[in-house]
């Protein structure tokens, strides 16, 4: 058989291959949502977020903690200033790492906001999540990781639109979400939020 | 419209990445949304690659368990459309190994419904003869053939779907082109 040939047969196959008959999706669903959604498995994430959250605090206040002291103890030594520079690298490194994480986890919970609003109960878990980041970002403006101007304006603003969400309740009104996505809007926050997360994924 | 402007359409709704992040966080509605979304264009490519109607709802229920089992891990390096097409082949391939039950088509022809228009161009028995040799090629050359040239996706396409290097697509298909052609070729001659 000729290639010419053979491309007519698939030519005619690709039109006149037969398609599925039409399953009943809703019950296929049903089995889907039972194995995938397991209750075990839908608890896991809150411990894993709140892991993670704790986990990021403690080597923030583990960093800004050394900082402080290594500040603190090191005495200048005329010739050999260069020492504070080599300890303080790897620190930067680890400090872009957790700021690089706070932000990729920021902006999530920024991006799924407004379409969350129309879910009832849900503000208490942006609460909480946001209280999380909120003492992270707090942490970070803290740290070394913030002598850049331009990422310790971001901080701030993370810090207050992160404040307002924190104090959102289950009863929340659409007026509260709504300031508060115009204030993200205002400040650009997401896609500044993206442009910092570039810099640190280049090492800038 | 080609493959790739599917998933590009796909991954640019506008509601898609609010829904997988929420589906990230285990919200079902948002799960639904997205299975709804993308059930029946997986569900018809593993059809196509199984064969078997019963074979395929299962195949494609496992393949929205896995979708919603790894989401966490999808990070948007790929259109979302492309990964769970990834995720589908993988598993419709990995079942087809398991359960070695590659199913000859003119069974399911008499359960198949929605059927295109025949084509007057092909003898019916050539035409049947052609399907049950793209079914009786090893799991790996038939994915080749039935995801580049019946549905149409691309080498590069292929290539991210079975994790392997386009060219590697290209020498699948060209084997498995061989193959069909030897066993239709005594065929061929009498037509």
């Amino acid at each position: 058989m000729t290639d010419e040939r053979l491309n007519e047969l698939l030519d005619d196959a690709r039109r006149t291959w037969p398609l599925p008959p039409e399953p009943d999706y809703q019950a296929m669903w049903g089995r889907i949502e039972r194995e995938a959604f397991a209750g075990v498995r839908k608890e896991s994430r809150t411990p894993s977020w709140r892991i993670f959250s704790i986990g990021l605090a403690a080597a923030l206040m583990m960093g800004v903690g050394l900082g402080r002291i290594s500040r603190n103890t090191t005495t200048p030594v005329p010739g050999v200033a260069s020492s504070a520079t080599d300890t303080a690298t790897p620190a930067s490194s680890d400090y872009d790492r957790a700021a690089s994480e706070l932000l990729g986890r920021t902006v999530m919970l920024l991006t799924s906001l407004p379409a969350e609003a129309r879910n009832v109960g849900a503000g208490e878990q942006f609460s909480n999540q946001a209280t999380e980041l909120l003492t992270s970002t707090r942490l970070l403006l803290d740290s070394p990781a913030a002598s850049d101007a331009r990422f310790k304006d971001l901080l701030e603003d993370l810090e207050l639109v992160l404040g307002q969400i924190a104090m959102l309740q289950s009863g929340r009104t659409r007026q509260e979400i709504d300031l508060i996505t115009d204030a993200l809007e205002e400040r650009d926050v997401v896609p500044r939020i993206r442009s910092a997360v570039a810099r640190f994924s280049k090492g800038d | 419209m080609t493959h790739a402007a599917l998933a590009a359409e796909a991954s640019t709704v506008p509601d898609e990445r609010f829904l997988i992040a929420r589906a990230q966080r285990g919200d079902r509605d948002a799960a639904r949304s997205l299975y709804d979304a993308h059930a029946r264009r997986v569900h018809r490519v593993v059809f196509r690659l199984c064969g078997d109607e019963e074979m395929a709802q299962d195949l494609t229920q496992d393949t929205f368990i896995r979708v919603f089992d790894k989401l966490s891990s999808f990070r948007g390096e790929s259109a979302f459309a492309t990964w769970v097409h990834r995720i589908a082949v993988t598993v419709t391939l990995n079942g087809l190994r398991k359960e070695r039950r590659l199913k000859r088509g003119a069974d399911d022809l008499d359960v198949a419904n929605d059927l295109p228009a025949p084509s007057n161009d092909v003898d019916p028995d050539l035409r049947s003869k052609l399907r049950a040799a793209i079914e009786a090629l090893p799991p790996g050359s038939r994915a080749s053939v039935i995801l580049h040239d019946i549905e149409g996706y691309t080498h590069a396409e292929i290539g991210e779907m079975l994790g392997i290097a386009e060219g590697t697509s290209k020498a699948r298909l060209f084997d498995a082109r061989n193959r069909l052609k030897k066993t239709l070729a005594a065929y061929a001659r009498d037509v």
